[in-house]
């Protein structure tokens, strides 16, 4: 028997089985289609704004009805991008003339969240706010307690890593032999860039700014509390302006050590005055660990760990001297179909799966909420004590 | 007067920018701005990415998909080009003409492919169409000069640098090679070689025949967009003569085996 007439037979017969059995019922890769369409109204049109309106144009059912943006020239473009779209410059004028809205998307500067989310909690709309939840504490809570006040609606937190296939593969694998004990792990974003708008500089503002660590932070730590099942306890932080020396206040550069009740540590560090690594998260185990970097991601098994059945037909790439498998969505189907390698790589973004799942609940009565406001709570507050921790240079315990 | 540079990695080559003015700080916020243009039209359009709008449409084929106005755009020239220029310009290579893959409904904005195995290479117009989103972003956030180019192909001069008549590009070191003045201009570049690790092979495919392009000719293509330049490069390189379909506010020239550079007259002012 060939290589290859043994690779398809091992699909065929034990090595689908394993697969299979260890990767149960995954969510499709997509694309995705709703059951019947949903009238949509998003609320700021920024950049993270414009990105949810070229998500939403690919997903068959989701109908963007209305935008607004207290920005002419920002509600223009949310209007040039959602044809047909009505514009609106306050958001409670929208939430009163269009009542025809199913579901709201709040895509607002993080410290103008509470408000329009409220507002449209009241309307009735289910509502899909961006990550962090906000910019204090105290608005966070008053967000979570307002979703919580609505069970009948849907409120889900733009917390991505929950609603992506390969990090939901990964979790799969976490909760088995082939990764065991958690030891550590890291987060890690770099970028260069300034960070700044050519307008509103809300993110070097350090009176509403969470900086990196809150911003950015809170989204990757938020893909360790959802493996893990906890949150960290304590955070000691530190940053600097290593590279924009422009006046700003709010560091460009920070790290920061998460402490967990178990002793275990993760280490965050993000900065934007380099680029190299991009963005990352790092989860190590007794018997592996997990690479993951938003669109791909890939297993790192220990020499001594059990050796899985579908290991056969994995793909692998090599990191040095390391040896990683290839996290792959849909690999049983795909490897059936000998179309494993096209897989390699999310075939949409993020951000994609996450605004799919929030519709999917909003279609589907029973379609857990992939990030509810209690678990945005939790993810928004240990972002904003790690921004505390980097300012104050110091440890400061999570109160959740 | 500052100048500030920018650059970033995409569609396999390396776009610059330059920004002339008097305030670096709101300067490098709104060239980051354009960088992020370039980088989502990359994220758009490449073939190389499964998550591309393009291996969307594949996917999603014979369904329409809404897209924005500028992506709508450049499927539209793309067409219009392909039309324009008897199919030496032709995304559709090896998928048969554009027209019958591409489905285009302009009333809803929406676009589709026919058949899932329509393989669309947007190589030769969306860096323009990168470079024109980019002057677009620069305008609208007030730059009055600058220069946009991607990989030295096809570029973009907005304004003018201080005391000069536009953004000078030569296209060769020889004395005698032209150089071109671009003010509010686009240009590119084309060629039937390139190197690739070191190697030079030829890369540009006649769409009407399937084959190689053996001819040793590059040509230069100058007018109001990038992205339409970019495209009419190509359709050029291949026809190996100003196709009848080029409208009379482009410049274009040519130079063959002898490396010289002559101005190919327009036949249709």
């Amino acid at each position: 028997m060939s290589p290859l007439d043994r690779r398809d037979f091992l699909l065929q017969t034990g090595g689908s089985i394993a697969g299979m059995a260890l990767v149960p019922d995954l969510a499709s890769t997509g694309p995705v289609s709703l059951p019947e369409p949903k009238s949509i109204g998003v609320i700021g049109i920024g950049r993270q704004g414009r990105a949810i309106l070229a998500e939403l144009a690919k997903i068959d059912g989701a109908k963007v009805v209305a935008v607004c943006d207290t920005n002419p020239t920002r509600l223009k473009t949310g209007q040039e991008r959602a044809i047909g779209a009505e514009g609106f410059a306050d958001h409670a004028a929208m939430l009163d003339k269009r009542r025809d809205l199913d579901a709201v998307i709040v895509a607002t500067p993080t410290h103008l969240h509470q408000t329009p989310v409220e507002d449209a909690l009241a309307a009735n709309k289910h509502v899909y706010c961006e990550a962090p939840l906000a910019h204090s504490v105290a608005a966070a809570r008053a967000i979570a307690a307002a979703a919580e006040a609505k069970p009948g609606r849907v409120f889900s937190t733009g917390f991505q890593g929950r609603s992506n296939p390969i990090y939901q593969l990964a979790r799969t694998f976490y909760r088995t032999d082939a990764f065991r004990d958690f030891i550590g792990g890291s987060a890690h974003f770099h970028r260069k860039t300034t960070w700044r708008f050519p307008t509103e500089n809300w993110r070097l503002d350090p009176e509403v700014s969470t900086g990196l660590a809150g911003e950015i932070g809170a989204q990757q730590l938020d893909v360790i509390h959802w493996f893990r099942n906890q949150t960290p306890v304590a955070v000691a932080g530190t940053g600097s302006i290593a590279l924009h020396k422009d006046g700003r206040t709010v560091a460009d550069t920070v790290h920061a050590q998460l402490q967990f009740a178990d002793g275990s540590v993760v280490s965050y560090e993000a900065s934007l005055a380099n680029s190299f690594g991009n963005q990352h998260e790092v989860l190590r185990g007794t018997n592996g660990t997990f690479s993951l970097s938003w669109t791909h991601g890939w297993m790192f098994k220990e020499v001594d760990a059990t050796t899985l059945g579908w290991e056969v037909y994995a793909l692998r790439q090599q990191f040095h001297q390391d040896e990683g498998i290839i996290l792959i969505a849909d690999a049983t189907k795909l490897a059936a179909q000998g179309q494993l390698k096209a897989g390699i790589g999310l075939p949409y973004s993020p951000l994609y799966y996450a605004l799919a799942d929030f519709l999917r609940s909003v279609g589907f009565p029973n379609v857990p909420v992939a990030c509810n406001a209690k678990e945005g709570l939790k993810a928004t507050i240990v972002g904003i004590t790690m921004n505390q921790a980097v300012v104050g240079r110091t440890t400061v315990a999570i109160a959740l | 007067m500052e100048a500030v540079r920018f650059a970033t990695l995409a569609m396999g080559t390396r776009f610059e920018l330059v920004l002339l003015g008097e305030d670096v700080t709101p300067l490098r916020a709104i060239g980051e701005a354009a960088l992020e243009r370039i980088e989502e039209t990359h994220r758009a359009f490449t073939r190389f990415d499964r998550s591309s709008l393009l291996a969307h449409l594949g996917r999603t084929a014979p369904a329409l998909t809404p897209v924005d106005a500028d992506q709508f755009a450049l499927f539209a020239d793309a067409l219009y080009v392909t039309g324009r220029s008897g199919g030496c310009f032709d995304p559709a290579l090896g998928s048969g003409a554009l027209a019958a893959a591409l489905i285009l409904d302009p009333a809803s904005r929406r676009v589709g492919l026919a058949s899932a195995n329509t393989a669309l290479d947007f190589g030769a117009i969306a860096k323009g169409h990168a470079v024109d989103l980019a002057v677009a972003v620069l305008k609208e956030g007030g730059v009055a000069a600058a220069f946009v180019h991607g990989g030295t192909s096809s570029g973009f001069g907005l304004g003018a640098p201080s005391g000069q008549p536009g953004w000078r590009v030569g296209l060769g070191p020889s004395p005698g090679d032209p150089t071109l003045t671009l003010c509010n201009q686009g240009f590119s570049v084309a060629g039937v070689w390139s190197t690739r690790n070191g190697h030079r092979t030829r890369h540009t495919v006649n769409p009407r025949t399937g084959r190689t392009l053996r001819a040793d000719r590059r040509v230069a293509v100058m007018g109001p967009s990038a992205r339409l330049a970019d495209a009419w490069s190509t359709a050029v390189l291949v026809a190996g003569a100003r196709p009848s379909g080029l409208g009379g506010e482009w410049r274009v020239w040519r130079s063959g085996r002898s490396r010289q550079w002559t101005e190919m007259e327009r036949t249709n002012p």
